[in-house]
């Protein structure tokens, strides 16, 4: 957040969207070092294979699980980390109240979709668990326990995308446009270019 | 602008193929097609995000034409791809480019290259290039390639009278190699979404690579008969002695290893395209470690990063999963393709239109949004022109690869120009990108005319 016309830092909302935050941040690491594991997992399956002959036989279904699991629980933090692609060729164009707009109905509209994932979700999980379906892996792992994982991430990033539209209208009560522009604003191929070159070394002439 | 005037265009012809088409297969929903594009074209315009877009019409095309309860299925349509192992291997993949972009690795692979190539007419940007080409092989992404072998190539530079349009196009073009050079992230969602296997994909895409690399070079060398005298040997960089040469090529082994580990071993058939990007990825940390910029805040970093752009590329693939599914309940795609087969045109002259579109689409859309949404549209229609799936996927990654460079957009181009010292603009970054864009675009088309290119080595080995 930068400086000007800032939002009270005790105000609910507030709190509730630095809690939502963290959260995702939190969830988006567990995602992340999903992923690494998935990749320890392979990887022991691969070499065990090649050395002894044997296989985990669950790597398949974990490996799926840990993936449909990260995606799930990373979509938020992108949402807030303004990841999610938009066609931003127009709106960019636009005057800053109608951009502004623009951004609601956006993600009003990602907000349909999301609780149709969420809800899809949970649909889901609850056929798995009254049929006690589960999977053909080694383990037998009842499916009901990954899809619920998975489904609490659809959940959680169907509200924060809730909680952000009730923000934003908030800061438009207000009159506050650049407030929610700033914060919900599609990212400019400088910014997208700025993160990768932090993330790159500085190196130094050795010459 | 000139994106919309093509897609206008575009839209028109269609319609006036429809109309043509109308005749003999008949049976086309036009109005509901026609609602559908308008819908898309509106969204879009309103930068409602793409996962949205899709989302949304999909479900108001399942509740105004579908007579299935499609919401019944709505778990199932997004957890399938979800767990599907092929997809597994995109954040392999992206994890291990976070770790090699982290790791510094690249300033030895620059200076061993330089030593080889930097006695030729235009050696410098020769190096640029094939360092490209080769980190490439690891890295399945145009963003990290460009990165890496910029921030590395650039101090080059500064001593020596090279224009920096000619500096700034080659790393651009050589970052444009990327995804095209195996392992590209690109050819998995490809393979993905229509169905093929990736290791043919990997397979199909040598030769198109070593084609554009060497057209890119052959550029160069013609421009190097007219660099400024000297424009080669600054101080400090006269032509080193045979020893030191060949002591230089120590220092590529570890990415060399790095290859065989990845590549060699998804070419002999020995793992899948997702174990060796997991065998990729402990790899990368390995090389990481011995060059002692593995740090666990590092990895952190990185694997931070990787969910991000994962859950990017995961919602568009969500939303378009679920298009799809009522799509295909509608049969619009079947629709769409067998009323393209009856058109009075040649299969090349749609093919043509096709690689229009993707031009068109490239200078406003970012390269996943658009393969994933266009891809399964467009590929029926493909196959039932009869053109090679294995093909059209290296032909699709190439259109996307000039997506990524073709000025004003690409954040290729400004990943570039944020590595620049001295404070030229970024116009230079676009002229020097142009000719290379227009050298991709003439590979496109020779892989037109011989698809042997690209469909040679896949039938030779599967």
């Amino acid at each position: 957040m930068k400086a000007g016309n800032p939002e009270p830092a005790d105000s609910t909302p507030a709190r509730l969207g630095r809690a939502a935050d963290a959260l995702a941040n939190a969830m988006n690491a567990v995602a992340g070092w999903g992923y690494f594991a998935i990749g320890a997992l392979i990887t022991f399956d691969v070499l065990a294979r090649a050395a002894f002959g044997f296989s985990s036989r669950a790597t398949l279904e974990l490996s799926g699980y840990l993936l449909a699991i990260g995606i799930a629980w990373s979509l938020a933090h992108a949402f807030t980390e303004r990841a999610h692609v938009r066609v931003d060729m127009l709106v960019n164009r636009m005057p800053l109240r109608w951009r502004v707009l623009m951004h609601l109905v956006a993600i009003l509209l990602l907000a349909v979709v999301a609780a149709f994932f969420a809800w899809g979700g949970i649909q889901l999980t609850l056929e798995s668990i009254d049929f006690g379906a589960r999977d053909r892996s080694a383990l037998e792992i009842p499916l009901g326990y990954p899809q619920a994982i998975w489904s609490f991430g659809l959940v959680f990033f169907a509200l924060r995308l809730l909680l952000a539209l009730a923000a934003a209208t908030g800061r438009l009560a207000v009159g506050d446009f650049e407030a929610v522009d700033r914060r919900h604003g599609p990212r400019t191929y400088e910014e997208e270019a700025a993160e990768t070159l932090e993330a790159v070394p500085l190196v130094e002439d050795r010459r | 602008m000139i994106a919309v005037v093509v897609l206008v265009l575009a839209l028109a012809a269609a319609g006036l193929a429809a109309l043509f088409g109308a005749g003999p297969s008949g049976d086309l929903p036009l109005w509901e097609i026609v609602t559908l594009i308008g819908m898309f074209l509106v969204f879009f315009g309103a930068g409602v995000y793409v996962a949205a877009v899709l989302g949304v019409i999909g479900i108001a095309a399942g509740l105004a034409f579908s007579d299935r309860p499609f919401w019944n299925f709505a778990g199932q349509i997004i957890w399938g791809p979800s767990t599907n192992f092929v997809l597994v291997s995109v954040p392999l993949f992206l994890l291990m480019g976070e770790i090699l972009l982290r790791a510094g690795l690249s300033a030895r692979l620059y200076r061993a290259m330089q030593l080889w190539l930097g006695p030729l007419p235009g050696g410098l940007l020769h190096t640029n290039i094939a360092t490209s080409a080769v980190f490439s092989a690891i890295s399945g992404s145009s963003v990290a390639t460009a990165a890496t072998m910029g921030s590395v190539a650039l101090p080059y530079f500064e001593k020596t009278r090279y224009h920096a349009r000619d500096v700034l196009g080659s790393l651009a073009a050589g970052g444009a190699l990327g995804n095209l050079i195996p392992p590209g992230i690109t050819f998995i969602v490809y393979g993905l979404i229509t169905e093929t296997s990736v290791g043919a994909l990997y397979l199909a895409a040598l030769g198109p690579s070593v084609l554009v690399t060497l057209a890119f070079m052959a550029w160069i060398a013609v421009r190097g008969q007219r660099m400024p005298a000297g424009a080669d040997s600054p101080a400090g960089m006269a032509p080193a002695g045979l020893g030191v040469r060949l002591a230089s090529l120590l220092d590529l082994l570890p990415i060399a290893a790095l290859i065989m580990l990845v590549l060699g071993t998804i070419y002999i058939g020995w793992a899948t395209p997702t174990e060796a990007a997991a065998l990729g990825l402990f790899g990368a940390i390995a090389l990481a470690a011995a060059s002692g910029s593995l740090s666990l805040r590092m990895l952190h970093d990185s694997v931070q990063a990787t969910a991000r752009t994962t859950a990017m590329i995961g919602l568009i693939l969500l939303g378009a999963y679920l298009l799809n599914f009522i799509l295909g309940s509608m049969r619009i795609p079947q629709m769409v393709a067998s009323t393209v087969q009856d058109l009075p045109l040649p299969g090349w002259v749609v093919m043509l239109c096709i690689i229009g579109l993707y031009l068109a689409l490239g200078t406003f859309m970012e390269g996943f949004s658009m393969i994933i949404t266009t891809i399964p549209v467009i590929f029926p229609v493909v196959h039932a022109l009869g053109y090679d799936p294995i093909w059209f996927g290296v032909v699709v990654t190439m259109l996307i690869e000039i997506a990524q460079i073709s000025p004003p957009d690409g954040t290729v181009l400004y990943v570039l120009q944020g590595l620049r010292r001295d404070g030229g603009s970024i116009g230079d970054v676009f002229m020097g990108t142009l000719p290379f864009v227009l050298i991709y675009i003439a590979a496109v088309l020779l892989l037109l005319v011989v698809p042997e290119i690209a469909t040679w080595l896949p039938a030779q080995m599967m």
